[in-house]
Parts: C-alpha cells; structure tokens; sequence
C-alpha cells in the first residue's frame, strides 16, 4: 500500500498539513525555553535526515544501513572547512551537498549491485570503513576526540536565529522531497519499490534510477549533518557510526514510512524520548529497547500510520460496515 | 624474520579465527535459513558468558558442565525472541527494517537486564586446572586452552556440516532456506525448525561467549564489540554461508596475524581493507557463487 | 497521503509540547547545584556508576555538616553514554533548564572536550573528574575548567622518573588500544624518558583497536621481539583480557609488564581473584590500599558500606570534584558568580584521600590542573580487599613537583597550536 501521492495538484488537506506543521514548529520558541528550541533545532535536523532516509526507503524499498556515513560526512564538511578557516559557513552548508551526493555516487554503484538484505549489509558494511577512516586519521579529522568549538559566523551565533535558518532550510528541503516523489521521476521510484523486475521490463533503468535515490538521501543526510555540526559546534566520529543510521531507521518506521510527514514525527518523537527517559534513569536501555520493542510489533505502520487507520476505520465505521479499510 | 616467529602467528592467526568462527557461525546459520540479520547476536554471546559465570563461578558445576548449560541457556533465550517477537514479523512488508529494529531493540534490553542482574562488575572464570598452561610442540608453544576451543570450532564446523547434509533436520533447513513456501507444502514443520534454527545459532553464540569467558572481560556492553566482527567474517564468507563464515574468519585471523608483524600501526583498518576488496570485487562474498544474490 | 492525516499529526505535535511543557518543574532556588554527566552504560559504565556513588557520599557528608555557608549541595546525574553530542546536548540542558551552578564528570576525554566548550560557552565551571587527556589544559584550556584528577602527562612523567632507575629495562616494546588516550599516554612517557636515558630502544608497538576482544596474535609478536619491558596503555576490560591471554605464554615471566596510567584501578585487581601474576608494575589515580591514612581508609571504607563493594579510582575523583567545588564557593563567597569563583578555585588547596602525610593536593592557576603525588607500586598478595586476592606494594612515591610540566612548557604547546 502506498501512501505517497503522485501527480501535481495538492489538495486544500495538503497545505493545511503543511501550514500546522510550520507553524507548530516556528511557535516553539515562544515558549519561552532555550530548551525546547535545543530540542526543536535537534527534531528538524534528524527530521531532515529521516526524510532524506525515507526518500531512499519508504519511497523507492531501499534499506540503507549506512546513512550515517553521509550525514557524519556533511556534518564534518563544515567542522573541518570552518575550524581549519578555509571556507565560511555559507560556502560550507551547500558544499555539503555535494560532497554527500559524491560519496554516494561512489559507494552507490558498489551497493547496488546486490538486493535486499545483501545491499542492506553492505551499506552496513561501506559505513563502516568511512567511519574507521574519519576515526583513524587523527591528523586531518581530530580522530576519535573530532572537533570541538567550530567557529560559525556571527549572524547566525544565536540559538534562537539558528533555530530559525534551519527550521527554513528544513522546510525549503522538505518542500524539495515533497516535489521529488510526487515527479514522474518519483513515480518511477515508488514502481521500483513494488516491483524493480516488472518496472525493468517497461524499460526503466533501474539501476540509475536506484543511484540516483541513493544520491538524492545522500545530498539530505549530509546537509543534516552540516546543520547539526552548525548546532552543536562540534564533530564526532559517533556521527559516523552505524547506531546512528540505526537511529534514522527507526524513526523513519516509527513515524510511518508510507506517510509523508511520518519520518519527521518519527524524529520528534524519538529525541523527545530519548531526553525524556535519559534524565529521569540509569536503565534507559532497557526502556527504549521495549518501546523500540512494542512499536515494531503492535504498530507496523508506524505510530501515525496506526493512528491513521484507527481514526479512518472508526470514520467509516457507521458507512461501511463490513467493507473499513483493512491494516 | 626467523621461520618460529611465522609459524607462532600462523598458530595464533588460526587461534583467532577459531574463536572468530564459533561467534560468526550462528550468525551466518540464521541468515541462510530464516534470512534474518540478528544484530543481537553478541548479546546472546554475552548471555553465554554470564550463565556460564553463574553456573560456574557461582554454583560451582564443572566448566564444561557449565559451558554446555550456558549454551543451551542461550540458544533458550533465542528460542523464546524469536517465538514471541520475531515471528510475528515474518512476511510482513518491509521486513527488513523491523528485523533491524527488532534484533537491535533486544541488544538495548539485554544489556540492561545483564547489567540488573549481574551488575558493572567485570566477572571471571577460571579455566579448568589442566588447560591453564601451554603446549609445545617443537618450538612452538600455545596455550592449551586455545588448542582445545580450536579443536572445538573444527567440530562444531564438522558437526554442523553432517547435520545439514546427513540428517532430516537438515535437510529441513535446506528446504526452508531455499523456498520458505514450498518446504511448508511438503509437510515440514516449518515454525517448529525456524524456532530450532534460531535456538541453535544463538546456542552456538552462547557457546563462544561462554568459551571466551575465562579469557575475555564479562561486562555490560561486551557484546557489541563481536557483531561488528562477525559481520565482516560473515559478509567475506558471504551471509548464510556456513563454510564461508569458516573462510573469512580464517582471512581476517591470518591477515591480522600477519599485518601485526609488517604494518603494526594500521592494524585495525585490516579487517575492513578486506572487507572492502571482497565487496568491490565479489561482493556475494568468496564462497557464493558469482551473480548467486544480484 | 491519507487525508485525515494532517490533522492527527498536528493534535499529535500539539500534545507532545503540551505534555513537555507540563514535565517540567521549577528548581530550587536556594541550593548549589552541581550537573554530573558520566557513563552509566557500556564499557565505562563501572567509573561512572561508582563515580555517582562517591559523588552522592561527599554530598551527603557536606550537607550533613550544615551545607556551605548554610546552602546545600545538590547533584543531577545523568548518562553521558560516553558521547559527545548527547552529552553537550545533556549539559546545554542542565544549564538552560536545571540552572546548575557548575558542571562536573565525564569519563570520555571525546566527551570533556566537548562539555568544556559548553563550559565555555555559557560561563559555567565544569570540574572534570576522571578524564585523562592533557589537551584540555594545555591546547583546548579555558579559564571555567578545572580538573581534580591526574592527566596523562603526570602519570608518564612518574612512570619516566620509575623506569629511568631501571637499568635493566632497556628494550621497551608498547601495546595500547589505538586512538587518542592509548598513544598519548605512550608518546608523553616515551618522550619524557628519552631526556633522560639515551640507551633505551623501542623494538616494537602494536595499537589494536580499542576494545578489541582477542589479542593472541600481538603477544606471539610480542614474544618474539624479546622486550625487557612491555609498556601498555589499556584501561579497563582490555587490560584484564590481555593479562588473561598473555598469562599462558608465560609472558609475565619473560618480560615486565608496564601500565602506569590505569593498569593498577581496583576492578582490575578484583576481576582477577586467581592467576594474576606478581611483579607487574602498576599504578592507577587512586589506591584503595596507599597512602595508608585515616582519610583513605574512611573514604574506602564509607564507599563500602553504601555500595557493597569496593571503589574504583574514578570514585575518588568524582569525591574530590564535590568538595573541591564547595570548598570553592566556601571561600568565593558565592556560586553565582563564576570569575569570583575562578579566581578562588585556581588557589585551591584540598586535603583529599589519595594524599600522603605531609602532602595536600593543590590547584595551579596556569592550566587548572591539580597536582598530586603519584605511586608506582608492583601486584604483591594481599587479601585485605576482597575479591581481590592481589594488591599493589613495593611503592615507588614520585612527589607532585616533579611529575608536572613546566609553565614554560605549557605556554609552549599553547603557543604551538595558535600556530
């Protein structure tokens, strides 16, 4: 089942989503917390990361492994271009796209060549040995105590203005996704994932089409990673590590993979959580293991996947009887 | 470079790949016959240690004894994930994430309940009295304790090979693994051997962690540090393959051994080098036939 | 896209910030309250857990005896999960949100190095209590940091002075888990030797990965070079796993074994009640059983009656980080103002557990590090804290003085990397 629309025209439903979503998201400083913007600016960065995820997973059904090489390599194009004084912020931001979109037009084509769990490990697998290489070149990547104390320009210093550019920068992205699937190129994308055999028999170059998703998530993920780096001021080789691919995954699947929105509500959630549990126990393992636990086996669709046909089945309750949309 | 100090990394090479081995080939089983992925299987390994210390250590059963208790504790454990949580997950669209998921969300609980049960502690066996010293042959010495796991792995790798092709249950195997369907239609038990299957691999798994306990650290968190191993053995093998997982632990063992000596400030990019030349070039891995999963 | 969906999800974002802003509540305004961030899981998780314990006694002692200046001392814990991001996030949080007076902990140097930018940031103390890496007070130094353990160059520069006797060892062959921690423990001893014998060789090293489960393959090449000396910068399980496969190729008796940052910690000591070999030369930043004075033996014992076992040395950092900073803000005047605080805390003098008779440990003002005399001592049988069955004696004292680098030698490296 798929969720995602195809075709251009965007229903009064579609803008109002978007219209809750930004506005939810641009009231949070008005709270009043410096915490909940740290928090906010954190769910819109792993947001744009899980989406950029899903474009390669949820919309074409490639599980990729190994997202975080790309996201650890965007956030380390800015660490290393602004603490070594080479390039300023603004140069350092969209350079992540590119050096994203590079590192996967590399290790893409060797992905590819295999399916299923096979190219799942692989990503694993190439994700290591990026992460082995940052963690072991002490001398140009700070190794394994990365980098601290970025230096960012001056405008955008205040947490509250950075909050605001990378709620712009998010949404700009997400808008960008929005387009991409609903695109005959995304339409192709989304036939790959029913079926690649029977879309490589109407002609498609499934391979290409595969690279260029690959490319595509990649370009977000490093663009993540390059706001995050501006967030924190900090680089680590954690970046890199394949628990935070791990992370993406899980919040793509927990906020509805099918759904379009599903990922970001996926980050919110988790970060939220994680802060949650984090404060108040030692044990947070064994608590975010079980609610890991519990939403792959009561909630298959994802929290808001679940929801939604909870709500849509009680709706049509009373109207069809007998024939309400079956999970 | 003097011929005995080639021969004694070679021995030690084997030595690490032996205790590589035991740890990948649950691993690799599972992947051939139920085409799972279980990242929680070093948390089985860990679980193998502990039960293993707790029989051991604390109620005093003999060590090998202990050994085989503590593998069949953990091959339990593995029975009962797969039988409450994994199956429900079979064929269900996207199964590849929650199998992530899922085996993932196991490492979390598991090392908190070793943690609650055992504590931070770093527990220790004791190895038997007899195996504690060295054995020469020539002038080569190596422990004995090691001789004996080497001896072990080879049995476990003979032993598994004439079950699947000698016996009923593997035959079994070989049918689910190639045709999950199909092998039902023809009157196997299917959830019954998927259940097996998954309780012997993480039985193996316990059983390294639980050979490993008195030479290895028994804490919390130990059991991440093998999955990332046994990947890179079972992905050079190439995944399900049993032989393969042989293999590729035989490669990572001797080319560490051996890269030690020539190249000791790169010793831990080794592993990943060869891991990265076979998934350029062969990336099924050594022992699949050519174009076997594209 | 179901249509109904983007209702359910802005209800859902509606009620989560809601439900975060109804979590939380307002903290007290009249207590000193300290954020401690330290590694409760994984592989540190031992330091972190007993540096909470010892943290919670000397808060416990303090307030006992009426607080400082009548306020009371309280202490936030959280999980550093040895990361850096989550532990910046984690200490962004314990100052925009708890308003925590000062910043204490982390185990990771990764970690430090990231707080004390946090520190930095927003002008907050952070006190680092087991951390290791003299970076952060020579090149990353800040004026808000202060350390109350020993760093690595001071452990290397005892171990220097230990080995400079030593006729004997002249072949040194090193082994340590391969990033920051594991070479520049080596480099600094390596360094500081080398000024002082001309006649010592490295005939080999070997840097596995940290946490590295099997390490049979480096002690056959470890065998064959024929070191007199074997100098490892392990901490942790790795060392007990490394002592456990060296043991029957006989190593111990072929070779001295060398570890002189972390080798000698309590949970090594106890993780092997049998076959730790005698001899090996040892020292760690806190010793259960030296100096022998009634606040040691106090200290060890208190630990014992709260926690049922016995600390490791990272506890007593975490004991020294409490009272170090109520003794700041004893003699500041105040916890709110933090140049006061600064200027109070670089003078500190501070009578801690691991000082000898005659000695009190003390604060320098140039790089915020506190000095300490350090032990050298070798595995003998001692069965007075058990399970160990194996203690360290044949003490070596290096006097604090002697072990820290010179003014002229930090402004140097300071200078080097302004470049």
């Amino acid at each position: 089942m798929s969720g995602h629309k195809t075709g251009v025209t965007y229903g009064r439903d579609e803008w109002a989503q978007w219209g809750i979503a930004l506005v939810l998201f641009a009231a949070v400083p008005l709270l009043g917390k410096k915490y909940f913007v740290s928090m906010g600016n954190e769910i819109l960065v792993m947001g744009l990361f899980a989406m950029g995820f899903n474009l390669l997973y949820g919309v074409t059904g490639m599980l990729s492994f190994g997202q975080a090489a790309y996201y650890g390599v965007g956030a380390y194009t800015v660490g290393l271009l602004l603490s070594k004084g080479v390039a300023p912020f603004w140069v350092a931001l969209p350079a992540t796209m590119v050096v994203g979109g590079t590192l996967a037009l590399v290790l893409g084509p060797l992905c590819i060549r295999l399916s299923g769990v096979y190219f799942t490990m692989l990503t694993l697998a190439f994700a290591e040995m990026v992460w082995g290489i940052v963690f072991k070149w002490y001398d140009f990547t700070g190794g394994d105590n990365g980098i601290q104390g970025i230096p960012m320009p001056e405008v955008l210093r205040d947490p509250l203005r950075y909050y605001y550019f990378t709620l712009a920068v998010a949404f700009v992205s997400f808008w960008m996704i929005r387009r991409i699937v609903a695109s005959p190129f995304g339409a192709v994308l989304q036939s790959i994932r029913e079926n690649p055999e029977r879309t490589g028999f109407i002609g498609v170059k499934v391979r290409r089409y595969q690279l260029a998703a690959m490319v595509l998530s990649g370009v977000f993920a490093a663009l993540a990673g390059g706001l995050f780096a501006g967030y924190q001021h900090s680089i680590h080789p954690d970046m890199l590590h394949w628990t935070k691919s791990g992370e993406v995954i899980l919040m793509s699947i927990l906020g509805g993979a099918s759904s379009f929105f599903g990922p970001l509500m996926g980050a919110a959630v988790i970060v939220f959580i994680e802060d949650m549990i984090g404060k108040y126990t030692e044990f947070w393992e064994i608590w975010i293991g079980g609610i890991m636990l519990a939403i792959v086996i009561f909630f298959p669709r994802g929290v808001i996947g679940t929801f939604d046909t909870w709500i849509t089945r009680w709706r049509d309750h009373g109207k069809h009887a007998g024939t309400a949309a079956r999970p | 470079m003097d011929g005995s100090l080639l021969v004694a990394q070679l021995i030690s090479g084997l030595t690490s790949a032996m205790t590589l081995f035991l740890v990948a080939s649950g691993l690799t089983l599972i992947f051939g016959v139920v085409n799972v992925f279980n990242f929680a299987h070093g948390s089985f390994y860990l679980l193998g240690a502990y039960f293993a210390y707790q029989v051991v250590a604390v109620s005093g059963v003999n060590f090998w004894a202990g050994v085989l208790l503590a593998a069949l504790g953990a091959g339990a454990a593995g029975m009962l994930m797969e039988y409450f949580f994994l199956r429900r997950i079979y064929g269900r669209a996207g199964e590849a994430g929650f199998q992530i998921l899922l085996t993932y969300s196991f490492i979390l609980i598991l090392d908190d309940v070793v943690k609650l049960v055992w504590g931070t502690d770093y527990k220790s066996i004791s190895k038997p009295e007899i195996l504690s010293g060295p054995f020469s042959f020539g002038e080569v010495t190596m422990p004995r304790y090691d001789l004996v796991v080497i001896v072990i792995g080879l049995a476990v790798a003979f032993g598994m090979w004439a079950a699947i092709k000698k016996t009923r249950f593997g035959r079994n195997l070989r049918a689910i693994s190639s045709n999950r369907e199909m092998a039902s239609s023809l009157g196997v038990n299917v959830p019954l051997t998927l259940s097996l299957v998954f309780g012997l691999a993480t039985a193996l798994g316990g059983l390294s962690g639980a050979l490993s306990a008195p030479v290895r650290t028994v804490t919390p968190g130990a059991g991440i540090e093998v999955i990332i191993g046994s990947l890179i053995v079972v992905v050079i093998g190439g995944l399900g393959n049993f032989w393969g997982a042989l293999v590729g632990a035989l490669v990572i063992g001797e080319v560490t051994a051996f890269g030690i000596l020539f190249l000791p400030q790169w010793a831990i990019l080794f592993s990943y080098a060869v891991m990265a030349l076979v998934l350029i070039f062969r990336p099924e891995g050594l022992l699949m036939k050519r174009g076997a999963v594209r | 896209m179901r249509k109904q969906g983007g209702k359910w999800q802005a209800m859902l974002a509606i009620g989560l910030v809601l439900v975060m802003g109804l979590a939380e509540v307002a903290s007290a305004a009249e207590k000193i309250v300290i954020g401690a961030l330290y590694p409760m899981t994984g592989r540190a998780g031992r330091y972190g857990i007993d540096s909470v314990s010892a943290a919670e006694i000397a808060m416990n002692e303090i307030n006992a005896k009426g607080g400082v200046n009548g306020r009371m001392i309280d202490i936030i814990f959280n999980d550093s999960k040895a990361n850096p991001a989550y532990s910046i996030k984690v200490a962004k949080r314990y100052i925009t949100e708890d308003k925590v007076n000062f910043l204490m902990g982390v185990v990771s140097s990764a970690a430090g190095l990231a707080v004390t930018e946090v520190s930095k940031e927003n002008k907050v103390i952070f006190v680092g209590t087991d951390h290791a890496s003299t970076a952060l007070t020579t090149e990353k130094f800040q004026p808000y940091y202060f350390r109350v353990s020993n760093n690595t160059y001071q452990s290397a520069a005892a171990a220097a002075l230990y080995a400079k006797d030593k006729k004997e060892w002249k072949k040194y062959y090193v082994i340590g888990p391969d990033y920051e921690y594991g070479h520049r423990t080596w480099e600094d001893f390596w360094m500081l030797l080398g000024k002082k014998r001309t006649d010592v060789t490295l005939v080999g090293q070997a840097w596995p990965k940290l946490f590295e489960p099997d390490y049979t393959p480096y002690i056959t090449a470890i065998l064959n070079a024929k070191p007199d000396v074997l100098v490892t910068t392990f901490w942790g399980g790795d060392t007990v796993a490394f002592i456990k496969q060296a043991l029957p190729y006989k190593l111990f008796d072929k070779m001295k074994f060398y570890n002189y940052d972390a080798g000698g910690n309590y949970e090594l000591l106890e993780a092997m009640p049998t076959g730790l070999p005698k001899g090996l030369v040892l020292s760690a930043r806190h010793h259960l059983n030296w100096p022998d004075t009634k606040q040691n033996r106090d200290f060890v014992a208190n630990f014992k009656a709260k926690t049922g076992r016995y600390p490791s040395y990272a506890a007593e950092g975490a004991y020294a980080g409490v009272y170090f900073i109520a003794e700041g803000v004893r003699q500041a005047g105040t916890a709110e103002d933090p140049d006061k605080l600064v200027a109070a805390m670089e003078n500190l003098k501070l009578k801690l557990p691991e000082d000898p008779e005659g000695f009190t440990s003390y604060m320098r003002p140039i790089d915020h590090q506190i000095v300490q005399v350090q032990a050298i001592g070798e595995t003998v049988p001692n069965k007075k804290f058990p399970p160990a069955t194996m203690m360290l004696g044949n003490w070596r004292v290096f006097k604090a003085e002697e072990i820290i680098p010179s003014v002229a030698e930090i402004e140097a490296a300071r200078k080097a990397v302004k470049k």
